[in-house]
């Protein structure tokens, strides 16, 4: 029977550190311990190339190698017959396993000094059970194939995308017991992402922002591909210090009223790219104050739901494009008690204050102004997501920026700031403006 | 680590001592006469009086393919690694040879896995599998015996592959 490397992935967690023994072209032996090994597919695996040594220059010229991985929970060994086939200095690969090395080097003290110079690719020829004692595994708490099934039945009965997220975050936490997790969508012009959906943290964080490229979350968007850390490290966490470089690197006007969601003591976090037709549209995230929390299975699950989420999301805008049709005639809409509220719109950033209160800025900024506009105007309560998408004054950055999403974050961050105006969904396309109290937008304009 | 050799010997004293220090982890490979190296786990080293000679104990039933192709090469690499600070050595050599265990060497071997559970054991990883992982039958251990003619700094860092010293 022959085994592939999927089938011992656990091995290739980085707990242990494997062994590579390499042989320059005169014969000579080379051993060496590396901190990674990549599980890349079924028959392919990448070690870290990290400083100029032996091993590097040996497969080069000599392309076979050997490696012995051991089971983080069984002690099993298994030896891997390689061959190099490339070294890669950029990429999806790189990246995810530059992330990875930097939770290994800040966890074995090693930080400053683990730097990845490559990912040494190579195929498996085949991977040999090493006879001795082995462990007893413990039972698993669950099957986590039968909680991705059970996980992706949300898609099913979801129809609309606030309440598809919601479910979907609720149920990453009951099927997989993962307690923290959030969806960012990419601002596709601004290269930034936002948040539009989170679970398990005190402050939602909806409408917070961060840089394209930055940390797990924007590596991950920025690469098409999953990252995961066992070991959080600075480099990758979302601090003061990274934004502060975002900001250095011309990411100016980045949502900083807002704070990022996220737990004071995460050890382990995992970052799904959603993608549709090949355009990243966001990042499903999760994270835990647990190390080695996520393993090779976790993240096949949740890149899994994540590709589920971009088909979704996807159905989800033709759907509202096709029912675009013009919403109910506008109506005078009930007139509304209390004391007056004071919304102020400045035009240089489209941000929007109710009272003293910050509420959001950019699009959602300039949709809140529009409708509040046509409302004081017209006296309109009911409105179409085609009409703003047509509307020039709200920008959005390109036709396929997922209005939905939008009107999900103004909705939450109305619902969570603000009594005096809510959004509500009234069908497909279409949802309504509820002013419950007397509103007076105050426009101030780009000095 | 100062490596300055008494005659006829590439270890010196501090060198020797790092072989022997413990919690040290030792892992061998061997060339099979066709340009690939086959690995085995080591459970111990003894370095000789005069520190021209390090012997290793490897387990023959687990790391057969080892035990091929140092038979046909005779050519070895030995890393040495202390976890905790990953000051790391490698040592080269030919002419290997393979031999049954002295008096004394089950106590070597006993006191190195005991050793090497500890210092695992204290940077947070399972004793139970660090101990399963050096589980052996004793009776199928193997001692390896080499001269070592190059050694080779290899703790990770820009230094890391510079050549300590070789015999002439």
């Amino acid at each position: 029977m022959t085994i592939t490397v999927d089938a011992i992935r656990r091995c290739l967690e980085g707990v242990i550190p494997s062994t590579i023994a390499t042989c320059a072209p005169d014969g000579t032996p080379n051993i060496s311990y590396v901190s990674q090994v990549h599980y890349v597919d079924s028959s392919h695996v990448a070690l870290t190339f990290q400083f100029f040594n032996k091993t590097h220059s040996n497969v080069l010229a000599n392309p076979r190698a050997t490696v012995i991985a051991i089971d983080p929970l069984s002690a099993a060994r298994f030896e891997l017959d390689l061959e190099y086939l490339r070294t890669e200095t950029e990429g999806p690969l790189f990246e995810s396993m530059k992330a990875k090395l930097a939770g290994i080097a800040s966890h074995s003290g090693m930080a400053g000094v683990f730097r990845l110079l490559g990912s040494d690719v190579y195929r498996v020829r085949a991977v040999t059970p090493l006879a001795g004692q082995q462990l007893p595994l413990p039972t698993p708490r669950r099957n986590l194939l039968a909680s991705l099934r059970a996980c992706s039945q949300v898609f099913e009965r979801c129809t609309d995308l606030g309440a598809l997220l919601e479910a979907l975050l609720a149920e990453l936490e009951a099927k997989f017991e993962i307690r923290h997790s959030m969806v960012l969508m990419l601002d596709g012009a601004g290269g930034r992402l936002y948040t539009v959906a989170s679970r398990g943290y005190r402050d939602s964080g909806v409408g917070s922002e961060i840089a394209v490229s930055c940390g797990v979350i924007g590596v991950c968007a920025q690469q098409k591909t999953p990252i995961r850390i066992m070991h959080t490290t600075a480099e990758y966490s979302y601090g003061r210090a990274i934004r502060e470089s975002a900001e250095r690197a011309g990411m100016g006007g980045l949502e900083t009223a807002i704070p990022l969601p996220g737990i004071a003591d995460s050890r382990s976090q995992l970052a799904a790219p959603i993608i549709s037709a090949g355009r990243v549209l966001g990042v499903l995230y999760v994270e835990s104050p647990e190390d080695l929390r996520f393993s090779y299975d976790d993240e096949d699950a949740l890149v899994a739901l994540a590709a589920q989420l971009g088909v979704a999301l996807r159905a989800m805008q033709e759907t509202e494009d096709m029912h675009d049709s013009p919403g109910p005639p506008a109506r005078r809409g009930a007139p509304s008690g209390g004391a007056q509220v004071v919304v102020r719109h400045f035009a240089a950033d489209d941000s929007i204050f109710i009272g003293d209160d910050y509420l959001i800025k950019g699009v959602a900024g300039a949709i809140l102004r529009k409708l509040l506009v046509d409302h004081a105007r017209e006296g309109r309560t009911e409105f179409t997501n085609r009409e703003l998408r047509l509307d020039p004054h709200i920008r959005l950055p390109d036709l396929t920026d997922n209005l939905e999403a939008r009107l999900i974050l103004l909705h939450r961050r109305l619902a969570e700031r603000s009594g005096a105006l809510m959004l509500e969904k009234t069908g497909r396309g279409r949802f309504r403006l509820c002013v419950n109290r007397p509103v007076q937008l105050v426009e101030v304009p780009r000095s | 680590m100062s490596l300055a050799a008494s005659a006829g010997a590439l270890l010196d004293e501090s060198a020797a001592a790092f072989l022997h220090r413990p919690g040290i982890s030792i892992t061998a490979a061997a060339s099979d006469g066709r340009n690939v190296a086959r690995i085995g786990r080591c459970l111990g080293c003894r370095v000789a009086a005069d520190r021209t000679r390090v012997t290793v104990f490897i387990a023959s039933v687990q790391y057969q393919t080892f035990f091929d192709a140092l038979d046909a090469s005779r050519r070895i690499a030995v890393v040495f690694s202390y976890p905790s600070t990953h000051q790391t050595m490698q040592l080269k050599g030919s002419e290997a040879e393979v031999g049954s265990l002295a008096p004394g060497d089950h106590e070597i071997i006993a006191r190195h896995v005991d050793d090497f559970v500890d210092e695992l054991g204290r940077l947070g990883y399972a004793r139970d599998v660090v101990r399963a992982y050096h589980w052996c039958e004793t009776a199928e251990v193997r001692a390896v015996t080499f001269m070592p003619a190059a050694a080779f700094e290899q703790t990770p860092g820009p230094g890391a592959g510079a050549p300590l010293r070789r015999t002439a």
